[in-house]
């Protein structure tokens, strides 16, 4: 009744090609923005926003990082959580050597490593497909892991071997990073950047660069006939890719976890964001939000409700369930849903457009 | 038999100024043991509609692979547009100026009919990552500038309706058009047909023949074409290559051509 | 010039100063290797047969193990618990075929290599909750596992080989055998074999897809069951083991991923080149270069070789 184009019409290919060709979208994109950059941080808890908010939006980047290579460009990766390392372990070191640099650029700077990074690992990419590269992901993982392990200097050779994120100021006096940053700072950084970059992202993949990873991705030969290069197109993406990986995993570390060793870039977070790529929906950036939000608000949800139910069961089942309960989504997605709560939600909106007279 | 009809329409209007816009010499291809093409030799004119036929397995496919550089063959050369080359990857072709369709289908499932089309426009699109980020100033305006050649295209194949349809969901005729819109928007020079019409009803193959004459008329396109049925293959060619377990058996006009003895016994068997 | 004598001359001065110690170390690759394969051998069976790539046969190693010490630990004597393992790889061949393959057939193969890595976190989750997270024995005495060591002393020297690992390498030269002839013999294994190479015409002459790929993946179990036994005898049983068990993965590379001799010899190389390489090379490098060694040989054989030792060079048609 109310989400419905009719009389909405388009009079130029710009506005048809534009991101929200429907009035109601644009709206709707503005509440969320609205309630996302006002509301919540003026009314939010410390819990929500440090505990929920913040790790939701920073998840949701990884997830499109994952989703520009796996989703658009279908290449699957398992080496998510590793190139999101290059990037913490990177910004440390560059906020090291120039700390008085606003710790913003410092992070979205460490995105061009972990971009560097990937490329090498995806070059094996140009001459093997699916599995195979999903082998030589493996190899990044572990050998990045590795790295972070072993290479002192990347920790500045602090005896606990993590990364602790130091006091940062920026634009005047505001405390960006370190113990002393509130809650409510971190989260409008964080914000700003994956609004941002998710707007970038939605450009790049709407474009010529965008339509050659799709085209690559489903059916690379007849790419290659119709003049994609697939050395460009496939490096491109792998680039674009873990520089997003990087920025979330650098943001990770210094706007939500404070300090990190290796263990918050093993191969188990690399499945998470896979996940959260399968259960959002594989080439969505709607679906990366979807994804995040349900891989890390469910295990919060199962957590306090036996709490509300009054039943004391102890943390490791409630963790053993979560694993569980994670595992058979995937399978029953993969099964009723492949392309995840993306479609479920575009489903949704196209019942939405003839409600409640489906047959008019 | 209505195979020695007269050739209609352009293949009989078409002056007989002779430029070679390919030149396939010598070449032969083989896969491990088999041998796919032995020693062929044959040309294109420009502005032709030439036919390659042959019974399964003569090499036809393969043929139109050497040609757009997915195959590399062992012996011969292949000129184009006065160019020589032996070896060459598939996307260097395409920027030369090659398009082709697809036996089977190999359309970009994923995609829109809207965006399979604009895919065709990868190699004119040029402006940077940088404002390709932005999709601003002059990324948009090349962006439009495209959309506008595309939809022109899809005008002149009526699929106006299916724009916004992912190409899984369209039947297979349609999937068929949409292919030959991908290629036309590379306004190839040279456009490999690679069966258009297999699997079509009559009325279907009527439709896609008037488009590929259309093509060839209005755009100037010289297409090189695989094709299984004689009455198609009559009627809109030009010049006929025949092709048998590898060999060139007949080359020549479609009268030519279907009187030629050892055609008659490549199609219909010969009594040893 | 220092750092090519490490790389170069050192390694082997000292393996030949103390050929005993080689000989050691090349025994506990061999081990190594053998389990390594058997893991490999796991994926191939399922990968032939289905065309799936189960991402999930590392955990099944884990997960059989558990379920044979989590049922003896219940009070069940040693032989009717394995007996009663062998079952629940059954139940879980049979529940996989219903509930993951059916539903997912002729769907691309990305879709249920993921759909596996899903059954993994499942498999965890289950085995977790069931049997409880905490490291556990297996119970080799109970199996009837030869314990104990004997020593050879060549070179003047001395090598220790534990009785445990001959029974190892033993029990993978059965199994092996024993899928060999399963396979070439019998009426089923020809109709697996008629499966791996095309579904389709299997299916026109009257094998049933559901069967077959029960069989296979409860093959697979025993083989994980088989491997879950050894391993666990090894170090203990719980769910670090996966990340051991991922080094399939490169075996799987080196040797082609439907070669039974292939998976056996990759692994043998895998085996072999990280205990060599861990022990004269690794100081080089720091410790600990044994977690990703395997992957960066396979790195370097996708490169070079991407079919694998015994695979086939795939030709594109369009």
């Amino acid at each position: 009744m109310f989400y419905r184009e009719v009389g909405q019409f388009k009079t130029s290919y710009k506005a048809d090609q534009s991101i929200f060709p429907i009035l109601q979208d644009r709206i709707g994109i503005a509440v969320i923005l609205f309630v996302a950059f006002a509301i919540i941080p003026a009314f939010g808890s410390d819990f929500f926003l440090s505990s929920i908010m913040i790790p939701f939006l920073i998840f949701a980047l990884a997830t499109i990082g994952l989703n520009i290579l796996t989703g658009y460009t279908g290449q699957l990766s398992l080496g998510t959580g590793a190139f999101m390392g290059v990037g913490a372990y990177a910004c440390y070191k560059l906020t090291t050597f120039f700390p008085d640099v606003n710790i913003i650029i410092m992070v979205l700077l460490s995105g061009f490593f972990s971009a560097a990074v990937g490329m090498i690992f995806g070059l094996p990419s140009l001459r093997i497909k699916g599995f195979y590269l999903a082998v030589t992901t493996l190899a990044a993982q572990f050998f990045l892991e590795w790295c972070f392990i072993r290479i002192s200097w990347l920790y500045n050779y602090n005896n606990s071997g993590a990364i602790e994120v130091p006091r940062r100021e920026g634009f005047g006096d505001i405390v960006l990073a370190g113990a002393a940053a509130t809650p409510a700072t971190r989260y409008l950084v964080v914000l700003s950047i994956v609004v941002l970059m998710t707007w970038i992202a939605s450009n790049i993949i709407r474009g010529r660069i965008g339509r050659s990873w799709m085209m690559i991705r489903d059916m690379d030969i007849a790419a290659e006939l119709m003049g994609v290069r697939p050395l460009y197109a496939k490096l491109s993406a792998f680039a674009v890719s873990s520089f997003y990986c990087g920025v979330a995993g650098a943001m990770m570390v210094f706007f939500w976890l404070g300090a990190a060793e290796v263990e918050s870039f093993d191969i188990n977070h690399s499945f998470l964001y896979l996940f959260m790529a399968i259960i959002g929906g594989l080439g969505s950036l709607v679906g990366s939000f979807m994804g995040a939000a349900f891989i890390w608000i469910l295990p919060i949800i199962i957590r306090a409700l036996p709490e509300t139910f009054g039943i004391d069961i102890n943390a490791a089942t409630v963790e053993h369930i979560n694993f569980m309960l994670i595992g058979g989504m995937i399978i029953f997605f993969l099964i009723v849903e492949p392309h995840g709560l993306a479609r479920l939600w575009q489903i949704a909106k196209e019942k939405l457009r003839t409600w409640p007279f489906p047959y008019t | 038999m209505n195979m020695a009809v007269a050739p209609t329409g352009t293949a009989a209007s078409k002056p007989a100024a002779q430029e070679v816009l390919l030149d396939v010499k010598n070449v032969s291809l083989s896969f491990g043991g088999v041998q796919a093409i032995k020693d062929v030799s044959f040309n294109i004119n420009k502005g032709e509609i030439r036919a390659i036929i042959g019974p399964n397995g003569a090499g036809k496919t393969s043929m139109l692979n050497v040609i757009n550089g997915f195959y590399h063959p062992q012996v011969g050369e292949i000129t184009f547009k006065g160019e020589t080359r032996s070896a060459m990857r598939p996307y260097v072709a395409a920027s030369q100026g090659i398009a082709r369709t697809f036996q089977n289908v190999a359309l970009f499932r994923g995609m829109s009919t809207l965006d399979n089309i604009m895919s065709g426009r990868t190699l004119k699109m040029h402006k940077n990552f940088f404002w390709q980020m932005l999709r601003f100033g002059p990324a948009l305006d090349e962006e439009i500038e495209h959309r506008h050649k595309v939809e022109e295209i899809i005008d002149f194949l009526e699929i106006q309706h299916i724009r916004r349809t992912p190409v899984g969901r369209l039947p297979y005729g349609l999937q068929k058009r949409v292919e030959l819109a991908r290629a036309l928007a590379m306004e190839p020079e040279l456009l490999l047909l690679d069966e258009p019409m297999a699997g079509m009803n009559l009325e279907e193959k009527e439709d896609m023949s008037r488009f590929i004459l259309d093509v060839n008329d209005q755009f100037g396109t010289t297409i090189a074409l695989i094709e299984h049925d004689m009455g198609v293959v009559m009627d809109l060619s030009t010049r006929v290559v025949v092709l048998d377990h590898g060999e060139k058996i007949a080359d020549g006009t479609p009268e030519e051509v279907s009187a030629n003895q050892d055609v008659i016994d490549a199609y219909l068997g010969v009594a040893h | 010039m220092d750092i090519l004598y490490n790389i170069f001359i050192d390694p082997f001065v000292q393996m030949g100063n103390a050929p005993d110690f080689l000989l050691q170390v090349l025994w506990s690759g061999f081990v190594g290797g053998t389990l390594y394969s058997l893991i490999a051998l796991g994926f191939v069976l399922i990968f032939k047969a289905s065309g799936v790539f189960n991402f999930a046969q590392g955990i099944m190693v884990v997960f059989a193990a558990l379920t044979l010490v989590g049922l003896y630990n219940l009070g069940l004597p040693a032989w009717l618990a394995l007996i009663a393992t062998i079952g629940v790889m059954a139940l879980l061949a049979i529940g996989v075929e219903r509930v993951v393959l059916r539903k997912l057939v002729n769907q691309p193969d990305i879709i249920l290599f993921m759909a596996t890595i899903g059954l993994t976190y499942f498999l965890i989750g289950l085995g977790e909750s069931i049997f409880g997270g905490e490291p556990k024995k297996m119970i080799t005495e109970e199996l009837g596992l030869p314990s104990g060591s004997t020593s050879f002393e060549p070179f003047g020297g001395l090598v220790i080989i534990e009785h445990l690992d001959v029974a190892a390498v033993v029990m993978a030269i059965v199994l092996v055998t024993g899928l060999a002839i399963f396979f070439n013999k019998t009426r089923i294994g020809r109709a697996l074999r008629a499966v791996a190479d095309d579904h389709q015409a299997a299916l026109s002459v009257g094998i049933s897809l559901n069967q077959i790929w029960a069989i296979v993946w409860f093959a697979a179990g025993i083989v994980a069951l088989a491997t879950g036994i050894m391993w666990g005898a090894k170090s203990d049983v719980s769910f670090a083991l996966q990340i051991v068990a991922l080094k399939a993965l490169p075996v799987l590379i080196i040797g082609g991923f439907t070669s039974i001799p292939g998976a056996i010899i990759g692994g043998l190389i895998i085996g072999f080149g990280e205990k060599l390489f861990e022990i004269y090379w690794g100081s080089l490098l720091g410790s600990g270069v044994e977690g990703w060694f395997a992957y960066v040989i396979a790195l370097i054989f996708l490169l070079f070789r991407p079919q694998g030792l015994f695979g086939e060079k795939i030709i594109e048609r369009i």
